[in-house]
Formats: structure tokens, sequence, C-alpha cells
């Protein structure tokens, strides 16, 4: 159990880091597929069965196939790759710092004691029937806030991509 | 079955929701910039998910549910205006698009 | 509650007003005749009413001819109650008739007078406006509603001094009214305001009821600030410099506001309030000697002006210092007579100047008068009953007046205001046939020539007060003092129930030698003899400059007043307008813009500079939110 989770750690932190320093947006989408397999993986050890199905159906299967689509859309005829000069050189330098910071205080953060006060035995946490049954019971106004703002996104999406461009803009 | 300590699970999910940042930070590409805001909201999916388990509590992973929802719908929108700006350019840069400049 | 007088006597109040806003909001889409039409009507139909409603109540027994009608509530604070209410009492009801009565006559008059003017409306619904008002102050029952009327009246001045307001003179006088009211209007809030502070309450039912629960000490202090309004108002000493400057107005408008009704405001003020000056020797004493003063005062000046409507605005105060001395005296019968009277022949005079100026195509000056008596025999004829009127010559109406108060001065025991008032009566027989002479006798020595309109609407109101001014004073004759009988109701507890009518012959006689001598005196200065004249100016040099400049009291005024708060304007204007006012927000800007400068660097517009601005900001609040924790960690 141990090595299963130092293995997908490993995993996970590289694959991260894949994601962000590659150079070519198509090794970033495959890098964050191992990082969203890695992740289902750690879910089910948190005995999260539902939360482990979904990250790979729902992430890996829906949302990084928009981003390939939208890759193969914008790179017709070129690389999306960054080519100009870089604007701000000493952007690079100060995003470091400002994550090292960051990390300094989450660090900083997480050394509290997380004991639970109770320590309750829940055999059947995460698995999809305890999922559903709080999905649309305790949690049920998540649930249509969830449904809500998905509408709200769709039409979003359909106003702006829908729209014939116009001559006006360059 | 033994279980891991919440502690390793907060160090990993700050180690990744650290990278996220930074790569959201550095890149000027804005897939590679929307990917890294991936990273971080799985960052704090893990995080989610290891208190659930935790403090035995459904309501992380619930929480979980509706981060994804959010991601999701925050992803097509994303994506929709990055098609919409760079549909005619050949190049690809946030630093390209700095109208709102004061 | 009385019906009668509770339905007529609203009706009477709001008449004017409805036709105000008539004119103000129909007049403008009718022909303009039909404004008049609707001034004269509305005002004359008050007149109707005033006369039914004095008929009703002089028919009810004395004791009950002081009728306090209540409508409702106004205001509640705190244990104040100020009511809506109309307080009819003969008092009241005289300043009504009057009110009414020559204001219809006027308006009549002003359909004539103003016939070419292009404001013709405009000048109806002001007059309307004013008589609303006035009928206001005399109608009120508390000082409250009282100094509404006060300050409507003040208004209605304001707009009809400064009528022709393309003329700065008339605009800078109206402003000079306005300003010299409103310190009157300040001294009636300060009465107002020691009345809720020792009695709670302002109703004149109330304060009089309880004049003893004051003081005398108090009572004195009320009625000195009650008299700063009523000399502010009525143009006495030391307040009384607009009058003059206030015949800017049209001709109708002096005789309205500024002789017949206004400004004897004042005079009303005191006689209403004479609870408290009846227990208030100190301030009684005040208005008696601020009358004298401006009556003797007035006349010198009227002596040696020029301006027609000036002779006639500085007799105006003359008169209604005889007003306030008779009513500082407690002789308040007396001084309303003198009201009455004096409305009729003052009205009468500056109506009758106005057919004058009117057909010399606004000419004022004296100088450029004279010989007038066959050219213009009607102005003739009613000046000269006004001028004998005023001058106090039997059997006219103002004999019977001026008469009543030097002798109740003298009854009473105050032989200094009466040599002052007899005085005062000598130069008001010579500058008034001074102006009589001047106007109408001798050769015209204006340059051109006077061209005569007759004017029906103009003469029948002048004719009617001519009658008025001339058998007015009947109403007191010797053994029958009518007038005194029907403001009996009003002065119930009159503590002086002196008859007019006991006539103190010697006394009389002694006047009337005094006065015909003044007459001569003019007679000879102004018709017989120019040489004499001359000699006369030549002696008086100084004095003659004195009082053409009436005494300087503007030039003082200017030099206390006007330049000090100049000054003082000045300096703050250099020091604290630009140092304070304009430096701070400066240096405000300054600082802010320099802020900006630092930060502005920042502000690239690139997503990413803002993502790293967001990214340090969630650092922030990051730590700040583990501080909190470690605090609760520590459990």
């Amino acid at each position: 159990m141990t090595a299963l989770f130092a293995a997908c750690a490993a995993v996970l932190v590289l694959s991260a880091i894949g994601v962000v320093v590659s150079r070519h947006p198509v090794h970033s989408v495959v890098g964050l597929i191992v990082n969203f397999a890695a992740l289902a993986v750690l879910f089910l050890t948190l005995s999260a069965e539902f939360l482990a199905m979904i990250q790979i159906i729902i992430y890996a299967g829906a949302i990084l196939v928009l981003f390939l689509f939208v890759i193969a859309l914008l790179t017709v005829g070129s690389d999306p790759i960054e080519r100009t000069a870089n604007k701000l050189p000493e952007q690079a330098g100060q995003a470091v710092i400002a994550g090292l910071v960051a990390l300094g205080f989450i660090a900083w953060g997480i050394q509290a004691d997380w004991t639970p006060a109770a320590a309750k035995a829940a055999p059947d946490l995460g698995t999809v029937g305890t999922f559903g049954v709080q999905l649309l019971t305790t949690h049920v106004f998540a649930f249509e806030a969830t449904g809500f703002v998905l509408l709200v996104a769709i039409i979003g999406v359909v106003m702006m991509a829908g729209r014939r461009e116009t001559g006006a803009r360059s | 079955m033994p279980l891991i300590p919440l502690d390793d699970y907060l160090v990993l999910s700050a180690a990744m929701f650290v990278i996220g940042l930074i790569g959201f930070l550095v890149r000027r590409n804005p897939l590679t910039m929307l990917m890294a805001v991936e990273l971080m909201w799985n960052a704090g999916n893990l995080v989610l998910a290891a208190f659930a388990r935790n403090f035995s509590d459904m309501s992380g992973q619930v929480f979980v549910f509706v981060v994804i929802t959010v991601a999701a719908a925050e992803a097509a929108i994303a994506l929709a205006i990055v098609v919409m700006v760079f549909r005619r350019r050949p190049d690809v840069d946030v630093d390209d698009i700095s109208v709102l400049r004061g | 509650m009385d019906a009668v007088v509770a339905n007529i006597a609203p009706q009477i109040l709001f008449a004017p007003l409805l036709g105000c806003l008539l004119i103000a909001f129909v007049g403008p889409r009718l022909p303009r005749s039909v404004s008049a039409v609707i001034g004269c009507t509305s005002v004359f139909a008050a007149f109707a009413l005033t006369v039914g409603l004095a008929a009703h109540v002089w028919h009810l027994p004395v004791a009950a001819q002081r009728i306090d009608l209540q409508f409702g509530t106004w205001a509640l604070v705190g244990q104040a109650h100020i009511g809506f209410g109309i307080w009819i009492d003969p008092l009241a009801l005289t300043w009504m008739l009057v009110i009414t009565g020559v204001g219809f006559l006027i308006h009549l008059y002003s359909v004539g007078y103003m016939g070419h003017d292009a404001n013709y409306r405009t000048f109806f619904a002001h007059m309307n406006l004013f008589v609303f008002s006035m009928l206001l102050l005399v109608m009120s029952d508390g000082f409250l509603w009282l100094l509404v009327g006060w300050g409507g009246v003040g208004l209605a001045s304001y707009l009809l001094i400064g009528f022709y307001y393309d003329r700065q003179s008339a605009v800078l006088a109206a402003r000079k009214a306005l300003i010299m009211n409103v310190i009157g209007d300040v001294g009636i809030m300060i009465a107002i305001f020691l009345m809720f502070a020792h009695v709670g309450d302002q109703s004149f039912a109330v304060v009089f009821a309880r004049t003893g629960a004051f003081g005398t000490s108090a009572l004195d202090w009320i009625g000195i600030w009650l008299l700063v309004g009523a000399v502010a108002k009525s143009a006495q000493l030391p307040l009384h410099t607009w009058l003059p400057d206030a015949m800017e107005g049209p001709t109708p408008v002096s005789a309205l506001i500024h002789a017949a009704t206004m400004v004897t405001a004042g005079v009303y003020l005191v006689a209403r309030c004479h609870p408290i000056y009846d227990r208030a020797p100190a301030a009684a004493e005040a208005v008696a000697i601020v009358g004298a003063a401006s009556a003797l005062f007035a006349a010198t000046i009227g002596c040696v002006q020029y301006d027609i409507k000036r002779v006639l605005a500085y007799s105006t105060m003359s008169q209604i210092g005889y007003m306030f001395l008779a009513v500082g005296i407690g002789a308040y019968t007396a001084g309303a007579f003198h009201f009455l009277t004096h409305a009729f022949f003052k009205a009468l005079l500056f109506m009758a100047a106005g057919i004058v100026i009117h057909n010399l195509g606004g000419e004022q000056d004296i100088r450029k008068m004279g010989g007038l008596s066959k050219r213009m025999p009607f102005a003739f004829w009613t000046f000269l009953a006004g001028t004998l009127a005023i001058a106090g010559v039997p059997p006219f109406s103002g004999f019977f007046s001026k008469d009543s108060i030097l002798d109740q001065a003298a009854a009473l025991g105050h032989p200094w205001l009466f040599a002052v008032g007899v005085a005062a009566a000598a130069l008001t027989a010579f500058y008034m046939f001074r102006l009589f002479f001047s106007t109408f006798a001798g050769e015209y020595r204006g340059s051109v020539e006077p061209h005569v309109e007759r004017v029906p609407a103009m003469e029948i109101p002048v004719a009617i007060l001519a009658v008025l001014a001339t058998i007015g004073g009947f109403l007191v004759l010797p053994g029958h003092d009518t007038f005194s009988a029907l403001l009996a109701g009003a002065f119930p507890d009159a503590i002086l129930p002196l008859s007019l009518a006991d006539f103190d012959w010697p006394l009389v006689l002694g006047t009337l030698m005094i006065v015909a001598a003044a007459i001569v005196t003019a007679y000879a200065m102004y018709v017989i003899s120019p040489q004499l004249r001359a000699d006369v100016s030549r002696r008086l040099g100084g004095l003659r400059l004195l009082l053409l400049d009436a005494y300087h009291v503007d030039a003082i005024y200017h030099l206390m007043f006007e330049v000090p708060a100049y000054a003082l304007a000045q300096a703050c204007g250099v020091f604290f307008e630009r140092a304070v006012i304009a430096g701070v927000p400066q240096a405000l800007a300054a600082a802010t813009s320099a802020l900006g400068g630092l930060s502005r660097g920042w502000e690239t517009g690139y997503l990413r500079r803002y993502g790293l601005t967001i990214a340090i900001g969630a650092s922030l609040l990051l730590y700040f939110v583990i501080f909190g924790l470690h605090d609760v960690g520590a459990r």
C-alpha cells in the first residue's frame, strides 16, 4: 500500500512537471492524462471510488479531449508553441519565488493536528451508492447548483464561440 | 489495510499545486496555462478527498464533485475565449493580449 | 366654533392664492386681459367676503368678537403643538378690510397703469401672492404662521421691487429690502424661541393667556425682539434704508405694499401683542421712542428730496413712526385708526403721483414738473385731497387720526413724544405742500410735453380713495368714537381705555396753527418767492446736503457692515480659500498621483502579471489564515 502510494506520488509530481515544461501543448495533454490517472489511483487509496471513476471519465475522457480539439483547431498551419519574444523576462523568477513562498506557507499551515475528535468507522465511504444518496439528500442543493453552473457555461460558450465573426475584428 | 498518513497527501497536494501555480505564471501559451490551472484544481481535489477520509465525512467528496463540475465549466469557457481570441493569430501568446493595460 | 366664520375665513384667505396660482399656471395660455380679470376678481371676492365677515362679527357681542378657529395639527414637536388656525377679531378685520379693499382698488389701478408692460401676468400673480401672504399674516392664530406670512410678504415685496429686473438699481433695491427684512425675521424667530422656552407654545391664545408666566424681564426681551421684526418690516429707525430704495418698484406696488399694507405690519404686530407690551413697559417705551424718532427723522429728510416717490416713501416712514408712537404708549386704537386713514390717503397720494409719472413718461423729479394743475386737473384735485389729509387739515381724515395720537400722547403723560409728534406734523405739512406746489403750481419746467391720457381704470380707484381720504376720519367725531367701539373686541383688557373722541381743543387748535404756519411757509417758498427759497437753501447748505443724503445712513452702514464684510471675505479668499479649500484637495490629489506613479509600473496589462498579483495576494491571505489556524491549533 505504501509502495503504491509512493509510486503514484512520484508519477503525479513528475507528470505535473512534464505538463508545465513541455514546449508543445499536445505533450502537456499527455502529461496531464498520466497525472489524472495517478490521481485516480490515489482517490482509490482514499476509498473514493466514485471520484476515481469520474476523474477518469470526466476529466481524462471529456475535458482533456476538449483540450485536444482546441489544439487541433488552433494549430492548422502552425505550431502552437511559444516563439515570440518573452515580454516579461523577469516574470519567471518572480513566479518561482512567489510559488516557493506559497509552498512555505502551505507547509507551515498543514502542520496542524488533524486528528479527528471521534474516529468514525465508515466502511462504505465513497461508493457509488453512498455518494448517490448523499448527493440527492444532504447535498441536493449543491447538486442542483452544479447543474445550473453547467447550464450557464453551456450558454456562455454557445454565445461566444457560436458567434459569426464580423469584419470589424482583426 | 494500513492507511497512508494524511500529511503525505497534503504534502503531495501542495507540491502539485505549486507546480501548477508556477506553470501558470511562467508559460505564455494559453493552453498550457489552462492545463496548469487544471493541475491546481486537482491538487485541491486531492486535499478534499484526503480530509473526507480523515474525518469520515462524505461532504468532502461531494465537494470534489462540485469542483470537477466547475472546473469543466471553466475549461469550456476558457477554451472558448482562447478560440475566439487566437482564431486568426499565428502565434498563441497571452502577452499579445494586453489591451487592458492601464 | 362659529360656523359662519369657519366657512368664510378660509375662503378669504385662499381666494388670492387661488388667483395667484391660476394666473401663474393657466394664465400664460389665455389672453393677457384674463390674468388681470382673475387678479382683480379674486381680491374683490376676498373683499366682499371680508365685508360679510366683518358685518357678522360686529353684530356679535363685544366679548364674543375674538374668534379662534382651529383646523387641525400642523406639527407636534415634543410638548409643543402647532395647529392650523385662524384668529379673527376686530383688529384683524380692520387690516383685512384694508388689505382686500385698498388692495382691490390698487389691482384695478394696475390694470391701467401696467397695461403696456410685457410682464403683465407676472405682476398680477405677484400682487395676488402678496395679498395672500398679508392676509395669512393678519389672520394667523399664532406667531409661527404669522412669521410665515411675514416672510411671504417679504418675498412678494422682493419680487415686486425687483419687477423691472433689467434695471440694476431695481435688483439692488430688491436685494437690500430682502436682507433688511430677514434681519427682522430673525428677530421674530428669537422672540418665538423665547416664548417656547418660557411657556412651550407660540399660539396667541396660550402666550397671551400666560403672560404672567414670563416675568417682566423675559417679556421685555420678547417685546424687543418683536420690535426688531416690526422695525425691519415697517422701515423704522435703524432699519429703514430699504424703503426709499424700494420705490424702484412699479407705483401700484409702492402704493399697496410700501404704503398701505405691508409696512404697517409692524404696527399690527405690536397692537396684536398688546398683552405683552402692556406688561413690558421698557419694550413699549422702546416702540414709542423708535416711532417718534422715525417720524421726525423721516420728516426732515422729506423736506429736501426731489424724487416724488422718495418724498412719499419718507412720509410713509414718518407716518408709520406716528403709529409706532401710538401703539408704544398703549393707544392701540389710535394707532389702528391712523393705519386706516393712512392707507387711504397714502395709497391715494401714490396713485395720484403715479398718474402724473405715467403722463410724464416716467419722470419722477419734481424739479422737472410744475404747473400741472391745468394739464392734469384730476391728478391735481385728488393729490390735493391726499395732501390735505396727510397734513392734518380738518375735516380730512388725517386730521382726526393724527390728532387722536397727539392727544393720547399728551393725555398719557408723554410730553416729549407729544412735542416730537407736533414737530413732525409741522414738517409733514411743510414737505407735503412743498411737494404739492412743486408739482402742480407755477410753470411747467420739464422738457418733454406731457402726454395726458385719461384711463378710467386708473381714475376710478383714485377717485374712490380720494373720497375715503376725505371722509374716512368721520369714524371719530367729537363725542362719537365709532372706531374705538368697533375695535373694543380686540382690546378687551387694554389698560388705557381712552376715548379718541375727547378732543383737547386748546391742543388741537395749537397744532393746527403750527400746521397752518408750515403750509404758509411752503406756499411762500415754493409759490410766491423763489428768492426766499434760494436764501434758505444757502443758509442751511450743510444741513441740506446732510438731509439730501438721508443723514448718510447708507454710507455709515456701508462703512460699518459692508466694508468689514468685504475685507473679511477678501482675507478668507486669500488665506482660507487658497490655502485650505484649494490647498488640501490639491495636496491630496498630488499625493494620490504620486502613489499611483509608484504602482503604475506594475500595471502592465499582461495577463500573467495579473496572475502573479493574484498569487501574491492569495499567499498573503494564506499567511493570515494560517496564523489564525495556529491559534486554534493550540487547542
